[in-house]
């Protein structure tokens, strides 16, 4: 994947993407199916691999490395899973076909994002809202573009009508699956942001090595490299966190929505502070449009607020915590 | 129709290759290992003839470390059937050209691809020494291939000064593969998980009677001197002065 995407999805291809309609290429679509990845967690009767989260976050991860703006995470690793638990709905079972295809695109909606991301290029939206599932086709919405801070994000504001015919769950399961998708997304933030966090610091990295004051490399000054350590540091103390929780979600533990909310927390963390710091080291530099740091910082910042900022995971942490429901086994001390 | 292609172990050409603290050799720690790019062109162009014959096999060989395993099960999670490792330390191109003649005596392959040169020590050699050995015709540096319907021969195009040359090779021959021959594929994820499945055979070189003492030994490896930072000059007079008597080269 890292050797695909590094091919494939390079800055002059994301600085491109930003200039076109769509801002996606079908073909690096088509490469990602071909690859696998689009159907790495599609069951295998669907054509696809069957593999779980513990896998996914490592493809995720390098979808953040190479800051990919197309919208896999949001297909592949939280439409497919959750369509693929709506066993009844014959509709969602044959989509993941396509998924795995590469001929589906699906974006998630829920209630604690503004706006839904990819909805220009989306074949179908499944949408959260209540203790209602909807899974919606293209003609069904209606989609206004909102700006982002990150010019790779194409974000929207849907509007829509409730109907019977779009609802694919309802009540208790309508709710589990809202859960699962807020988990599911929030996991597939937080591995992405351990890319980002990784290609920060390896850039600012390479630039303290190569930048030279008082005839030295900037890196050799412990005001730059102390800091840059403290980075890798946070990154990879993020990165065992984020693993936690993937297995937390594939096996359907108790304490998945602790767990996930800790590894958003830990890795958007790691991700904005990865950010500053590479922002400092590169100094004014840093700021230009030239230099690609601000791809990587523009995704940081962006990640780092959707799929509910820290204040709501901190607020989940605390609700599990202070609740009294099953603390002890989270290995928390409180 | 059965194709024997190769694999070397070499260090990731992206890596920083440092010469090790005794001089004969590189440090090998932290380094990342891959299949030899050209290695790595070779296997695809198997696997292009093996889909265009519908009925062939691809067999991928590796000689040298254990850890070349790694190796061969990327070419594998390209699609080579199955994979054959021979173990061996030390070894230089004469005792691998040897080696790999058993193995061809061994598989009794219609064709064998290897890349023109590994990028480690860029010997260019284990190649024709393979096919001089064998008494098989060989093709070098070509940058196409195309198998004849009857499955006797094979048309190779291979870049020479000023040109292409093509040539008709009877099959078995032995082929060495240039940069242009194709652009290899990504090995899929379907392709990785079905590669731990897949038969790797391992074979010990002692095991095979080959004289593999070395006929090459590295006396001394050095990094090549640092490059001198540019000066930019005022004038093409001062760029003419410097050339004449600082680089000395007018």
């Amino acid at each position: 994947m890292r050797s695909f995407l590094s091919k494939q999805c390079d800055a002059v291809y994301v600085r491109k993407s930003w200039e076109t309609e769509s801002g996606r290429s079908q073909q690096l679509w088509a490469g990602l199916a071909e690859l696998g990845a689009l159907g790495l967690q599609v069951p295998e009767t669907r054509g696809g691999l069957g593999m779980n989260e513990v896998d996914m976050v490592l493809l995720l991860e390098e979808c953040g490395r190479a800051a990919l703006p197309e919208p896999f995470a949001e297909t592949a690793a939280v439409a497919a899973p959750l369509l693929a638990s709506l066993n009844d709905c014959a509709e969602a079972q044959s989509i993941l076909s396509a998924i795995a295809q590469g001929s589906a695109i699906v974006t998630p909606s829920h209630e604690i994002n503004p706006f839904v991301s990819d909805a220009h290029i989306a074949d179908f939206v499944l949408l959260s809202r209540g203790d209602e599932i909807h899974l919606l086709k293209r003609d069904q919405i209606e989609a206004e573009l909102q700006e982002s801070s990150d010019p790779c994000r194409k974000l929207f504001k849907l509007r829509w009508t409730p109907a019977v015919g779009s609802r694919v769950a309802a009540g208790q399961q309508g709710r589990s699956l809202s859960d699962d998708m807020l988990n599911r997304a929030a996991l597939a933030v937080a591995a992405q942001q351990l890319g980002v966090a990784t290609r920060l610091t390896d850039m600012a990295v390479a630039y303290a090595c190569e930048r030279e004051q008082f005839g030295k490399a900037i890196g050799s000054f412990q005001a730059v490299k102390h800091q840059l350590a403290n980075v890798a540091v946070r990154v990879e103390f993020a990165r065992p966190v984020v693993a936690r929780a993937a297995f937390c979600v594939a096996t359907e533990a108790a304490e998945r929505s602790v767990a996930v909310s800790h590894a958003k927390i830990a890795a958007c963390e790691a991700a904005t502070a990865a950010a500053k710091t590479a922002l400092q080291v590169h100094g004014a530099i840093g700021y230009t449009w030239e230099v690609d740091l601000q791809i990587w910082m523009k995704r940081a910042w962006a990640l780092d607020k959707t799929w509910g900022a820290s204040r709501v995971h901190q607020a989940r942490i605390a609700a599990a915590l202070l609740g009294g429901e099953a603390a002890p086994s989270f290995g928390f001390s409180v | 129709m059965k194709i024997l292609v190769t694999a070397k172990r070499v260090p990731d050409p992206e890596s920083t290759i440092k010469v090790n603290s005794s001089g004969d050799g590189i440090e090998e720690a932290g380094i990342k290992w891959v299949v030899n790019p050209f290695d790595e062109i070779a296997i695809e162009e198997a696997l292009r003839v093996k889909e265009a014959q519908g009925d062939a096999e691809v067999v991928v060989v590796s000689i040298g470390p254990s850890e070349a395993q790694e190796q061969l099960r990327t070419g594998l999670a390209m699609g080579a059937d199955r994979a054959i490792l021979v173990t061996g330390e030390n070894l230089d191109t004469s005792a691998v050209a040897k080696i790999l003649v058993k193995i061809v005596e061994k598989e009794s392959p219609d064709i064998v691809i290897t890349g023109k040169q590994a990028i480690d020590d860029d010997s260019n050699e284990v190649g024709q020494m393979t096919a001089q050995l064998l008494g098989w015709p060989q093709a070098t540096f070509i940058s196409e291939l195309k198998i004849a319907d009857d499955k006797s021969s094979a048309e190779c195009t291979r870049e020479v000064d000023g040109g292409m040359e093509t040539i008709s090779v009877p099959l078995p021959a032995l082929i060495t593969a240039d940069l242009r021959l194709n652009e290899p594929r990504y090995a899929s994820l379907p392709g990785i998980m079905k590669a731990r499945k897949k038969p790797l055979e391992q074979i010990e070189a002692a095991s095979l009677g080959v004289d593999t003492t070395p006929k090459i030994v590295i006396k001394s490896m050095a990094p090549p001197p640092a490059r001198e930072a540019g000066r930019i000059v005022e004038s093409v007079d001062e760029l003419v002065t410097a050339l004449q008597s600082e680089a000395k080269v007018l």
